[in-house]
């Protein structure tokens, strides 16, 4: 590997990222685990003239989490603190799956949520729970902090809501309401631990016998990580049965707009988007406690996992 | 005191302690003094002429030392098949024209790797584009232009085999299969990228490191580039990260960094990128073959038709030997009492394709396997028992150019059927889960001499000494495989000493003896395991006259070399230890040492081969029906490799091919579009990981095979062919889907069941 | 401009001075020749260039060297005592038969140490997993899962 110069600062406090950050005029870039960084750097997909190294600024490493305001993610956490967090195995059953379903043990002790988060890709394993669970970015500008629903974060491939001089500093997870279950699916594209094809974060609350609010978020089958609304009106309200799911998960699947790949075609991605949904609503309901009439367990490497 | 065999035992390979350590060197591990780095510039189209190259920026460069093009080389063709030099049609650096993306049009030497690779972006190259061939028929079609102005058609290698009487065959056939296979590219992926480095002296004789299965053929092909005697060239392989058949040529950057260290009088490093490997590495050749076979209505074959077209990509590479092999193995493993075969090279604008394990057995028997599987469905014939009608028996001759000698085949079947339960597991197996069977034969070396060396084919010194210590010098290359360790397995048993009393210096072209053509075809056990025995006959012929000597031992007694003694048969008490013999052998020759040199080449044996291997392989699958991924469960495997010398070492040998096998049916293929790799990383040229992995039942059978080195025949190629077959046929089985390409993706599954979604499924019986 | 850093390498201190953009694996292959870590694709892909980095496995073409400042690095290099005094993992990969060309085994092995200190009775399936960042191409994976089932039995009975 041969990288590009830049030059490198790791300062101790945000206020100096921030104020880093802001100095290079959009050319310096926030650094923490450089799994997905480097490699762009390398074949000039990405170009900074600085990398500001975030590892070193001990608020950004911390995970809090308070029952009242819920999970709170520093943007230098490496994803394989948070599988370590017992809050975060605890609480966001959901949260752990899609991590640990995400790349290899070495990135995930390199790279952060955060940096998921920011790389924009739509395909990022840990966004769509993330989304489902109405996660909040705290994002830091010379201009102070604003806080933005993760949702209206994505705007297109690589294209996110951060203004070049902003940087993502917290990720704030709701704490977990009560009577809802989570779950995450993903089906990676070719081998076991391959980049997802399809995956999926969804959530079902359950309101008496019936499935309450639901949140279905699919990702790599849009620019952006997309929510099936209609997908998700058609269960309010509704008793889960097998049949109801399948008309759910097809429902969701039309409301994708994948593109073909190296990894999958569109028609492909679409059709697995009906079965990801279906089976982690399966795991969903479980969680929150609902049954579900007539449906077969939940897959295994490819399905939703318990 | 009774020895441990060294023979059919698990010795840890003699060179684990220094990989297991981080002390093992590849190449790239290697530096010297004043060392530079070299880079290549190489073209971004697949096909265009060179106008001009300006380099004046890339010199201007601080800390660049030198750029060159092919205006600085000699202007000398290479190529492996030396046999037929109109097939040598590479330069190390393009000439006038570039006919794929990636072919070297310049190389830079310079102070770090940085600055080389800033400088190749300096190098200005003004290219007109000419019109791109993609695919054979393109390639092959009139008025096609013409990617070699030598070669018309763009069709560079024909073979053509007939035997029997084919019409007759398929006349008398009840049933015939015509189908189509489309084989895809993949990759060696091998783990260690190419490097090379090069030293000149004062005369300009040149030591060349690099990562190479065979020195031999890049001491040769690089002398005669540089224009130097062969023997000015020293070739050295360090420890090699994996070949695979990818490193068994002179390729371009062993030349630029030879000639570089020549002109700068400085060492000069090139290491490939992983980006380069994929892209411009040699791949396998994907090909498309037509198979025409006919049997009887009780499954018994008739004749075989194959014509298969090879896309070789730019340069003929090893894609000779492709052309021949294919045809060759296409008539191996059954009886065919007629065939026909026809095999076409052709030139097109992808990246060159060259040996890669199994070289054209993959392809060969992905058909061969696919048609007998079919057939076995529509003539309602267990898979099993129509290959064991039609198997191959020890003696059977493929008239024109093979006999086979030993030949387990039949009992692989029998082995692989009974491990995996096979007629239960066919008739029970529940929806959704499948069972088949793939089978193989590969050749044990090779007898043809395509590379035109003028030594024998391998050969072997053997250094007895007087402290008991030997030492064995063969240019034989371990590339992973594992053959130091077999080889000093084989002359420490036939000396009767232990692994530690010997020690090997191999693959360094100034010290080996002369010749060996490297690792390829399976062939070092087998020959350079011959060689090693040629020479501890005559090391030991000259032990048992001293020791008859001493003992004045009667003539009707014999003489062994064992336990580290050199004794009377039957008489243990007439016995000298090994060292004290060899001093009195050097003793009587007034201090010369004992030295003995041994060697191997194939004579009469056919055109093929000595001998082959042969085996069986049934894969288990469970299919997902809602999104048509295919996971195997397991492999059972069987192999005949005659007599295994080291039982782990083989085991290891066929799980890696189950692997390699496995990656081409499911996740491997080089994506292509007009001549470029889109898939060039492991990010996305996906080769099974640990979890794709399914648990692996692997057997030895079958004998000794006579003419092989303490009775040992190939394992390290052959079982790379069955494993995509199996796993296709127990994916028809699950799901009723035939793939006739490759690799089998979830999403073809998927459709096939969307409009079957019951295949199969009463083909079983309730459990 | 050159950084001046600190990492301690197999108990070894080092100090080096290094330009920001290179890699944690070139400055331990150049500049402190410790070539038992190997560069197979640069990318973060194959896990052939693995050390422990603070106790963790990380991939060093993709650490960049200046931001590992401070940080206890073990490699291959580290894992035996002596000559005599291998670690159980490479006593293990070696009776094994888990090595084959050698190219993956620094990684494999560092990732193996990784797992086992995590968890030291790992199931196969969990094996496997702690094995995904890691490719190799020559032995299937079998004899590696087998050599770290073995290493971890070992380990387990003599604790330290």
């Amino acid at each position: 590997m041969s990288l590009p110069h830049f030059e490198y600062f790791a300062p101790r406090t945000i206020e100096e990222a921030v104020a880093l950050l802001a100095g290079a005029g959009g050319r310096a870039r926030p650094f923490a685990g450089g799994t997905d960084l480097l490699p762009r750097l390398q074949s000039g997909l990405v170009r900074a003239e600085t990398l500001v190294d975030l590892k070193r600024i001990p608020e950004l490493c911390a995970i809090g989490f308070d029952p009242a305001s819920g999970l709170t993610i520093g943007a230098a956490v490496r994803l394989a603190d948070l599988l370590d967090s017992p809050d975060v195995q605890r609480r966001y059953p959901a949260m752990t799956d899609a991590v640990s379903q995400t790349a290899t043990v070495q990135i995930r002790n390199m790279g952060t949520i955060a940096g998921n988060v920011c790389n924009g890709s739509p395909c990022a394993d840990s966004v769509p729970v993330l989304i489902a669970r109405l996660a909040h970015l705290a994002l830091m500008s010379p201009r102070g902090e604003r806080l933005l629903p993760i949702g209206d974060f994505f705007k297109g491939p690589g294209e996110t809501a951060l203004e070049p001089d902003e940087l993502l500093v917290r990720i704030h997870v709701p704490p977990p309401p009560p009577y809802t279950g989570f779950a995450f699916a993903k089906l990676p594209a070719r081998t076991a631990s391959d980049i997802s094809a399809v995956n999926v974060g969804v959530m079902v609350a359950r309101q008496g016998g019936v499935c309450g609010e639901a949140r279905i978020v699919l990702g790599a089958v849009g620019p952006v990580p997309l929510r099936a609304h209609q997908a998700e009106l058609r269960l309010a309200g509704a008793t889960l049965g097998a049949r109801l799911l399948e008309e759910v998960g097809r429902l969701a699947a039309s409301e994708t707009r994948p593109i073909d790949d190296l990894r999958a075609s569109a028609a492909y991605r679409r059709d697995m988007a009906a079965v990801l949904v279906r089976r982690a609503l399966v795991v969903a309901a479980t969680r929150a406690g609902l049954a579900v009439a007539d449906a077969a367990p939940a897959g295994d490497a490819t399905g939703a996992s318990e | 005191m009774s020895q441990k065999p060294c023979i059919g035992v698990n010795v840890p390979r003699v060179d684990a302690w220094d990989k297991a350590t981080g002390t093992a060197q590849y190449t790239d591990d290697l530096s010297l003094p004043g060392m530079l780095h070299g880079a290549l510039k190489r073209s971004p189209l697949p096909h265009a002429r060179i106008r001009a190259i300006d380099t004046s920026r890339a010199r201007a460069l601080p800390g660049v030392k030198a750029v060159i093009t092919s205006a600085d080389l000699p202007r000398v063709r290479y190529g492996n098949w030396r046999f037929s030099p109109n097939t040598q049609d590479e330069y190390a650096l393009a000439v006038d024209k570039v006919r794929f993306v990636g072919d070297p049009v310049a190389a830079v030497a310079a102070v770090d790797r940085d600055t080389a690779i800033e400088a190749l972006d300096l190098i200005q190259v003004d290219f007109e584009e000419l019109p791109g061939l993609f695919d054979l028929d393109a390639a092959m079609a009139e008025g096609a232009p013409r990617i070699h102005e030598e070669t018309a058609g763009n069709v560079s290698v024909t073979r053509e085999i007939d035997y029997g009487d084919l019409a007759a065959g398929f006349a008398r056939a009840d049933y015939v299969r015509d189908d189509v296979y489309l084989m895809p590219p993949v990759s060696h992926a091998y783990l260690e990228p190419c490097s090379s480095l090069a030293q000149a002296d004062s005369l300009g004789r040149i030591t060349l490191w690099t990562s190479t299965q065979t020195p031999y053929i890049v001491q040769c092909l690089l002398a005669s580039v540089l224009g130097l005697r062969e023997n000015e060239v020293r070739v050295i392989k360090p420890y090699v990260g994996g070949g695979f058949g990818g490193k068994m040529e002179l390729r371009s950057w062993d030349v630029c960094a030879a000639f570089l260290a020549r002109l700068l009088g400085k060492p000069v490093k090139f290491t490939q990128t992983r980006d380069e490997e994929i892209c411009a590495g040699r791949r396998r050749h994907p090909m498309r073959l037509r198979s025409r076979v006919g049997f009887t209505k009780d499954g018994l074959l008739l004749a075989k038709e194959l014509i298969v077209h090879l896309d070789g990509g730019a340069y003929n590479s090893m894609g000779p030997t492709a052309t021949f092999l294919v045809g060759n193995l296409g008539a191996m493993l059954y009886r065919y009492p007629a065939y026909r075969y026809r095999g076409f090279h052709v030139y097109t604008n992808n990246p060159p394709a060259g040996a890669m394990r199994g070289f054209g057995a993959p392809q060969a028997f992905f058909v061969a396997e696919g048609q007998m599987n079919e057939a076995s469905a529509d003539l309602g014939i267990d898979p099993i028992d129509i290959r064991l009608k039609n198997a191959m028996h020890p003696g059977d001759k493929i008239r024109g150019f093979a006999t086979i000698g030993s030949c387990a085949f039949t009992e692989c079947l029998e082995r692989v059927a009974e491990m995996s339960e096979w007629r239960r597991q066919r008739r029970e197996m529940r929806p959704g889960r499948g069972i088949g069977v793939g089978c193989y034969s590969f050749v044990t070396g090779g007898n043809f001499n395509w590379f035109d060396t003028k030594y024998p084919f391998s050969a072997a010194e053997v250094r007895a000494y007087a402290d008991g210590a030997v030492h064995l010098l063969t240019m034989a290359a371990d590339i992973g495989q594992g053959s130091d360790t077999v080889l000093q397995q084989i002359l420490a048993e036939d000396l009767g000493l232990r692994l530690a009393d010997v020690t090997l210096y191999a693959a360094d072209t100034s010290l080996s003896p002369k010749g060996d053509l490297g690792t390829w075809a399976s062939r070092v056990t087998f020959m350079v395991g011959n060689a090693i025995l040629d020479a501890t006959r005559q090391i030991k012929e000259e032990l048992f006259k001293v020791v008859a000597l001493k003992f004045d031992t009667n003539v009707v007694h014999s003489f062994e070399c064992k336990d580290g003694m050199v004794r009377v048969k039957g008489r243990p008490e007439k016995a000298v230890p090994f060292g004290e013999a060899v001093a009195m052998v050097q003793s009587l020759r007034r201090g010369e040492p004992l030295i003995a040199r041994g060697s191997y080449t194939p004579r009469d044996m056919g055109l093929v081969a000595p001998t082959y291997s042969f085996g069986a392989q049934v894969a288990e699958v469970e299919v997902d029906r809602d999104t048509g991924r295919v996971r195997v469960t397991r492999i059972h495997t069987a192999h005949d490799c005659g007599r295994p010398l080291n039982p782990q070492a083989v085991e290891g040998q066929v799980e890696g091919c189950v692997q390699m096998g496995l990656g081409y049916a499911l996740t491997e293929e080089l994506v292509m579009r007009q001549g470029r790799t889109l898939n060039a990383s492991f990010l996305d040229y996906k080769i099974p990981g640990a979890l794709d992995m399914p648990g692996i039942d692997s057997v030895c059978v079958g004998g000794p095979e006579p003419k092989g080195p303490f009775g040992a025949k190939e394992s390290g190629e052959g079982p790379v062919s069955p494993t995509a077959p199996a796993i296709a046929e127990a994916v028809w089985h699950a799901t009723g889907y035939r793939a006739r390409r490759l690799p089998i993706t979830a999403e073809q599954v998927l459709r096939h069941l969307e409009t079957n979604p019951t295949a199969n499924d009463d083909r079983r019986v309730k459990p | 401009m050159p950084h001046v850093i600190r990492l301690q390498v197999n108990g070894d201190r080092y100090e080096v001075a290094i330009e920001p953009w290179r890699t944690l694996n070139e400055v331990l292959r150049e500049d402190l020749g410790l070539t038992g870590t190997k560069h197979g694709c640069g990318q973060g892909d194959c896990g052939a260039c693995t050390v422990l980095l603070d106790g963790r496995s990380v991939l060093s073409c993709l650490t960049l060297a200046v931001s590992a400042d401070g940080g206890d690095v073990r490699t291959v290099e580290g894992l035996a005592q002596g000559r005599e005094r291998l670690h159980p993992i490479q006593e293990a990969f070696i009776a094994g038969g888990a090595i084959q060309c050698g190219y993956c085994t620094p990684g494999m092995e560092i990732s193996a140490l990784h797992l086992l200190r995590r968890r030291p009775r790992p199931t196969e399936a969990e094996i496997r997993a702690g094995l995904a960042g890691n490719l190799c191409r020559c032995t299937g994976y079998a004899k590696i899962v087998a050599a770290i089932q073995a290493a971890s039995a070992r380990m387990s009975d003599e604790p330290g």
